[in-house]
Parts: C-alpha cells; sequence; structure tokens
C-alpha cells in the first residue's frame, strides 16, 4: 500500500509537470510567432512605403537585413531577391500569399522548409505599381521550440521528482501509520479513516464470531478431556502412521509409559511395543476390529483397538486400555474354588460310595459292617460340616441377610466357646483359657459364636502336644476386641495372605488327619466384614499365631 | 516437501521400534525356551528372525531413499545414518537368538541345573540390554544409552563365571562334554547379543550427539 501510493504520487508529479511545461513552452511559442509576424509585416510595409517614394533602387540597401526581400514582377517573375540570383529563381505568381496580395493588397503563409525545424513565414503586399514586395523570415517550428525547452522540462522534473520522492515518502508515511497502528483486537475504537469503518466493524463482528467459536471450542475440548483423563480405561487417538492424535493418562500409566513422551505426539509403539499392543494396532490400522492382551509388570491389559474408517479409508484407530488384573485375579479365584468345592466334596463321597460297595459285595465279614458303618458315617458327618460351612458362607455372601442384631458379652461368648471345644482340646492335648471381663459387642450372635468358633477350632487343631490357647475379651479404644493365641505350628510367612481364601490350606495334602474343611477363616473373614469387623493375623512358623477380631463401637 | 520429508522419518522411526520389539520377543522366547526346555516356544523362534529380516530390508530401502531423495543434512542425517547401521545389530541380534533357539534341542538331556543359575542370569541380563539399548533409542535417552554400554560388563563378567563353571563341570564329568559346549556356545551368543545391544546404544549417542565412541 504505501509502496502504490509512493508510486502514484511520484508518477503524478512527473506528469504534472511534463504537461505544464509543455503548455508554458506552446503559450510562449505562441506570442513569439504573433510578435514575429507583426514586425514582418511593419518590414513590409516600411519597405513598401520606401520602394513607393524611391522605386526599386532602395532595395539595394536593404542587402544585408537578415530577413529575406524578394520584388516579384506581376507576371510572377522575381525582380530583386537580398539573399539569392533572382535570374535563378523559378516563377512566384503561383505562391500562396503571392496569390492573395495581388487579388487583396495583402497577404501571408506560413510554410515548412526543407527541415522540419524550420518553418517559413512570407508576407506581401501589394506595390502601387502591381508588383509585389515579399518578405520572409525564418523561424523555429513549435516542435523546435519544444525541443530547445525539453533539457529544461527535465531537469526541472528531475528536480521536483527527488523533491517528490522525499516529500511523499513523508506523506505516504503519514497516511499509512494510523493504518499500521489499528489495534486489530478492538478496531470498532479506532475512528481515523471513516473509508474503513465498515472494514473494520467487520473485523469486529468476525472477532466476536471468533472468540465465541474459539470459546465453545475450548470448552468442548475440556469437556472431552476431563472425560477421558477421569476415565480408568486408557483411551488413544492413532493416526495412520500409529501417530498419537489424543491419549489419556490412564493409557500412559496402563501401557507401563513412565513418562509423558507422548508430549511430542510420536508414535505410540514408544509408549509399548509388546507383540499383542503391536498386532491390535496393525490389525485396526489394516482395517480389523483386534482384541489382545498386553500382560506387562504383573499386570493384564486388555486392548481393544478400532478402526476410524472415512470414505472407507482408513484414517486412524481409537485404542481403549482396559484393566483386567483383578478380574483374570476373581476368575482364577472361582475356578480355583469350584476344582476345591468338587474335590472337597468328591473325598468324602468316594469313600462312603467305595465302602457301601464293598458292604453290598458282601466281602465284608459282619462282625466288621459296624466299623465300615462308622467309617461311612464319620465321612457323612464330614461331607455335612462342609455343606453346613459353604451354606454359612453364601449366606454371609448374600449382602441382604436379615439377621437379628443384639447386644451381647464378648467374654461370656468366649467361654462358652471353649466349653464346647473342651473335649477336642483334651484329645489334642491342649489347654484354653478364657482371659477378661465382660465386653459387650453389637452384632449377630450366631455369627459372631461361628467365628470365633472357627478360630479357637483352628488353635487347637494346628497346635502341638501341651500347646495353650489363650482368648482373651477386652475394651480396647478401637472398639470390642477378641484376640485368640496359641503356641501352635504357625503359618509360614509365604501362606499368611492366603489363609482367609476359600479351602485354601498351607498343608496341601488335604490331610484328614487334622480334619477341617479349610473353609474356616474364610467364614471368619466374610463374618467380620458382615459386621464391619477388622481382622488382623500375626504368626511366626513353629512359634504361634494371634488372630485379632475388632468390632466397630 | 518437508513434511513428506517428516513422514517418512517418522516412518522409519516406527519401523525401528517395531525391529527392535520384534528383537525383544526374540530373545525373551528364545531364553524361556532354553530354561525351560521347551521345544515349542523354540520353534517360535526363527519366524520371528525371518520378520526381522524382513524389516532390515524394508528400512535399509527407506533409508536409502531418504538419503537419495531429501539429501538431508546435520541431524537429519545422523539419524538416518545411524538407523542404517543400528538395523545391522538388531538383524544380527535376531540371527543369534536363532542359533540359541537351535541349540535348546541339544540340550535337552543335559542337567542344567548346575550352571542353570548363572545362565538364567545371562540371559536376563542380556535381554536387559537389548530392552534398554530399544527403550534409549524409542525416548532418545542418552543416560540411558550410556547405562547399557556400562551394563556391557555384568554380561562379560557372567560369561567368564558361566565359562569358568563349565570347566569344572567337564573336569568332573567327561561324559557331559558335548552339552557343556553347547551351553558355552549359548553363552557366547549371550555375549555377543550384548555387544550388539551397546553397538546400538552407541548409535543412540552418535545421532543425539554426534560423537562416535570407538568401544
Amino acid at each position: 500500500m504505501r509502496k502504490k501510493i509512493f508510486k502514484n504520487m511520484c508518477l503524478l508529479a512527473v506528469v504534472t509537470i511534463f504537461l505544464s511545461s509543455l503548455l508554458v513552452t506552446f503559450a510562449y511559442y505562441g506570442t513569439a510567432n504573433s510578435r514575429m509576424k507583426a514586425e514582418v509585416r511593419e518590414e513590409a510595409r516600411f519597405i513598401q512605403g520606401a520602394v513607393e517614394l524611391s522605386g526599386q533602387e532602395y532595395l539595394d540597401t536593404v542587402k544585408g537585413t537578415p530577413n529575406r526581400i524578394t520584388l516579384i514582377d506581376t507576371d510572377g517573375s522575381v525582380l530583386f531577391d537580398n539573399q539569392a540570383d533572382p535570374a535563378a529563381m523559378e516563377n512566384h505568381a503561383g505562391r500562396q500569399e503571392v496569390q492573395r496580395a495581388s487579388t487583396t493588397g495583402a497577404g501571408e503563409s506560413t510554410r515548412m522548409s526543407d527541415t522540419l525545424a524550420q518553418q517559413i513565414f512570407y508576407y506581401a503586399v501589394k506595390l502601387d505599381n502591381g508588383q509585389i514586395l515579399r518578405v520572409a523570415c525564418d523561424t523555429d517550428s513549435v516542435f523546435a521550440a519544444v525541443l530547445a525547452v525539453l533539457p529544461w522540462i527535465v531537469s526541472a522534473a528531475l528536480v521536483v521528482t527527488l523533491f517528490t520522492v522525499l516529500f511523499s515518502n513523508f506523506l505516504t508515511k503519514k497516511i499509512v501509520a494510523p493504518i499500521n497502528q489499528l489495534d486489530l483486537n478492538a478496531p470498532a475504537d479506532d475512528k481515523v479513516y471513516d473509508e474503513l469503518a465498515p472494514l473494520l466493524t467487520k473485523i469486529n463482528r468476525q472477532n466476536e464470531v471468533i472468540a465465541q467459536q474459539m470459546k465453545s471450542l475450548r470448552e468442548k475440548q475440556e469437556e472431552f478431556t476431563s472425560i477421558t483423563e477421569n476415565m480408568s480405561e486408557g483411551f488413544l487417538v492413532l493416526d495412520r502412521n500409529t501417530d498419537i492424535l489424543s491419549y489419556n493418562s490412564s493409557a500412559l500409566r496402563l501401557l507401563g509409559a513412565d513418562a509423558a513422551p507422548a508430549e511430542s505426539h510420536g508414535s505410540a509403539l514408544a509408549l509399548n511395543r509388546s507383540a499383542g499392543f503391536r498386532s491390535a494396532v496393525d490389525a485396526a490400522l489394516s482395517g480389523n476390529r483386534s482384541e489382545q492382551l498386553v500382560r506387562q509388570g504383573g499386570r493384564c491389559c486388555q486392548v481393544m483397538a478400532n478402526p476410524v474408517l472415512r470414505d472407507g479409508q482408513v484414517e486412524g484407530a481409537v485404542v481403549v486400555i482396559l484393566d483386567i488384573t483383578e478380574r483374570e485375579e476373581r476368575e482364577n479365584l472361582r475356578r480355583e474354588f469350584t476344582a476345591n468345592v468338587s474335590h472337597e466334596l468328591k473325598t468324602p463321597l468316594t469313600s462312603i460310595s467305595g465302602f457301601a460297595e464293598i458292604i453290598q459285595n458282601g466281602i465284608v465279614k459282619p462282625q466288621d459292617i459296624p466299623r465300615f458303618a462308622g467309617n461311612i458315617y464319620v465321612e457323612s458327618q464330614r461331607l455335612i460340616s462342609l455343606v453346613d460351612d459353604i451354606l454359612n458362607l453364601s449366606r454371609l455372601d448374600e449382602e441382604d441377610v436379615q439377621l437379628e442384631r443384639e447386644t451381647f458379652d464378648l467374654a461370656a461368648l468366649a467361654r462358652d466357646v471353649a466349653d464346647r471345644l473342651k473335649d477336642s482340646a483334651k484329645k489334642n492335648g491342649v489347654v484354653i483359657s478364657v482371659l477378661g471381663n465382660k465386653t459387650p459387642a453389637n452384632g449377630v450372635k450366631s455369627i459372631v459364636d461361628e467365628m470365633v468358633y472357627n478360630l479357637v477350632d483352628n488353635s487347637v487343631k494346628y497346635n502341638k502336644k501341651n500347646g495353650r490357647v489363650t482368648v482373651t475379651a477386652e475394651l480396647l479404644p478401637e472398639g470390642p476386641t477378641l484376640t485368640v493365641t496359641d503356641t501352635g505350628i504357625g503359618i509360614p510367612q509365604g501362606d499368611v495372605d492366603r489363609v482367609f481364601e476359600r479351602f485354601y490350606r498351607v498343608d496341601k495334602s488335604h490331610s484328614k488327619e487334622i480334619g477341617g474343611t479349610g473353609l474356616g477363616l474364610s467364614i471368619v473373614k466374610h463374618g467380620a466384614a458382615f459386621h464391619n469387623a477388622k481382622v488382623s493375623l500375626e504368626s511366626v512358623e513353629g512359634q504361634g499365631t494371634t488372630v485379632r477380631l475388632t468390632f466397630p463401637h | 516437501m518437508r513434511t513428506k520429508f517428516d513422514e517418512q522419518l517418522e516412518k522409519l522411526n516406527v519401523a525401528l521400534i517395531t525391529t527392535g520389539a520384534l528383537c525383544e520377543d526374540a530373545i525373551s522366547t528364545a531364553a524361556k525356551a532354553l530354561l525351560e526346555n521347551d521345544m515349542d516356544l523354540a520353534a517360535q523362534v526363527k519366524p520371528i528372525e525371518l520378520e526381522i529380516d524382513q524389516k532390515e530390508r524394508e528400512i535399509e530401502t527407506l533409508c536409502m531413499r531418504l538419503l537419495l531423495q531429501q539429501q538431508p543434512v546435520a541431524g537429519d542425517l545422523r539419524q538416518i545414518s545411524s538407523a542404517l547401521k543400528m538395523i545391522t545389530d538388531l538383524e544380527r541380534i535376531g540371527d543369534q537368538t536363532s542359533d540359541i533357539a537351535e541349540l535348546v534341542p541339544y540340550l535337552q538331556k543335559g542337567d542344567l541345573s548346575f550352571s542353570k543359575v548363572h545362565i538364567k542370569e545371562m540371559a536376563e541380563a542380556t535381554i536387559k540390554m537389548v530392552t534398554d539399548s530399544i527403550d534409549s533409542f524409542v525416548r532418545q535417552d542418552l543416560a540411558l544409552a550410556r547405562g547399557v554400554m556400562e551394563y556391557d560388563k555384568v554380561v562379560d563378567g557372567l560369561f567368564n563365571k558361566v565359562k569358568a563353571e563349565l570347566i569344572q563341570l567337564i573336569g568332573e564329568n567327561r561324559e557331559s562334554g558335548e552339552f557343556c559346549i553347547d551351553l558355552l556356545m549359548v553363552a557366547k551368543y549371550f555375549e555377543r547379543i550384548g555387544d550388539h545391544a551397546v553397538n546400538v546404544a552407541e548409535w543412540v549417542q552418535y545421532s543425539l550427539t554426534g560423537v562416535k565412541v570407538n568401544a
């Protein structure tokens, strides 16, 4: 814009100078020409007077004058010429000025000479004797006059142009400066040029629209980000070259990328390059939905990759990553439980069926039948207690159990349990002692009874000869607490976490020597969960175990 | 033009990561096959190695095309030339892993229990080196690359240990000679894989700093 303004101003100046110079030249030429003509006429009349008075001889006196003086006879032949030989000159009767002079008494004409640069003005007058006197004057033509002035025009134009360049430079800057200083963020405030007002208003309106759209875009983006960021599932959007377009922090966490190398939006394979992830992404980018498991650092993730199609072309992929570690663990536990239940139920049934079979076949002597029947009885008792335990457990699993809660004395309950287990303890050579005063606790008495029974029973069963079991009931600041301590065989450190699992036994042989179903501590755990009570277990292998139940107030 | 170049460079990067990942898969599969005497696992190594070879050719072509068509300079040139060198080392890792897998059947009848401890440690150390060298490339992590170069000493030390154990084993029991020689070769392959991992790390360092150290 500055350049254009500057250029136009310069052009205007130059054209102006050129045109005005031309006009001045023409005007000057016009006046000079008419003065010259007047002088020639004057001279012609003067000579006419002189010739009429003193005859042709006068003409000899004007031989040296700059103007050409010619005397032409009535028939057109030249009588005298002060610059050429009259004899060599042709007949002048046909000349325009001569003809006019012979008819009207005076005539003039202007003719170009041989060169364009000169023109000749002729003035002719008729003498009394009919002869024609002609005076001619050479003058520069207009063209030559202009040509003569041209150096002046050019030099003036140069000077003016120089001046114009400087001035228009300054002027242009001045014109453009307010436009350069326009605040495009608030264009409506500017009032420098009225011509710009519609444009500025439009910009202003568009600014508002853009700001509005940006705001809504940002809000949408934030909404999207807050959704994806709060998802525990990993989320990735990839383009055709596996470059990350969008991701959430869960994805980084689940893929095991500690830092966020996705900042530079590199390839997703930089986050995780395990075979599962690779094949899922590859499959999605070739247009197929794919699900893969990725195991990494003790975690199991399900990677689901879907192709993003546009006009039937794969544009990228959306990858969702689920952490299924827990689900996998639960699945394993459930499978184990089912296998355990089947095994535990099958063992006594196989024995019963075996005993019954040999009795049926009559192989057993009649006197042995009571012993076999006894065996069948023991096995079926075991089966019954097993089914009882499973029923108890599933009853506790049902969350909406409606059982009567009451306040009871933990110490009394413990004494009652100890009393019931007295025979079993005597058989194992273990002494049970119950300590503590009245400790009121709130809960379902039958369930708590079951829990305490299982704990004390375990302590008796997994004890050594001449061992001791101490049950303490007390009211601690945390709540009513029951502690069962024994001097038994203890639990190996590696198994402490697992003893609360159903059917889990430290002794894998499921030996019948000790009996038990492997469900005791599981019942304790579920019962405690039912009462919102806390269970803690400490054990030193070979020295004994302490289990503490803390009930809420 | 520039966008096209960047796109091709990114493609090269992805191809290298993939090849690195394939190498990791191959070596962990081979090591598992070796330690668990699993013939089926050992058989899975060969296809991975073939895939690595194919990737090598693919990357070579890509590098050549980039060099000829784009005529890169400075950092870009270093990146491409180091990729060209790196892929050779990765391919060698693939080959040697495949060699280990081929030896697995001959180690079936032997008793790995004596030397197994250190072969296992050696396998783990080598896998760590390969993983770290590829990680250093993926994350452009100079410190990690230098860590790999340092860690080579551990693998070299383990190799000497395994060698000493095998010499002792042959001395005690002449019958086990063949088994011990095979196991020594496995150990040597692991040691070589470690060296290649160091090479990869050196090329990572070169592409990042422009300085090539001669180990």
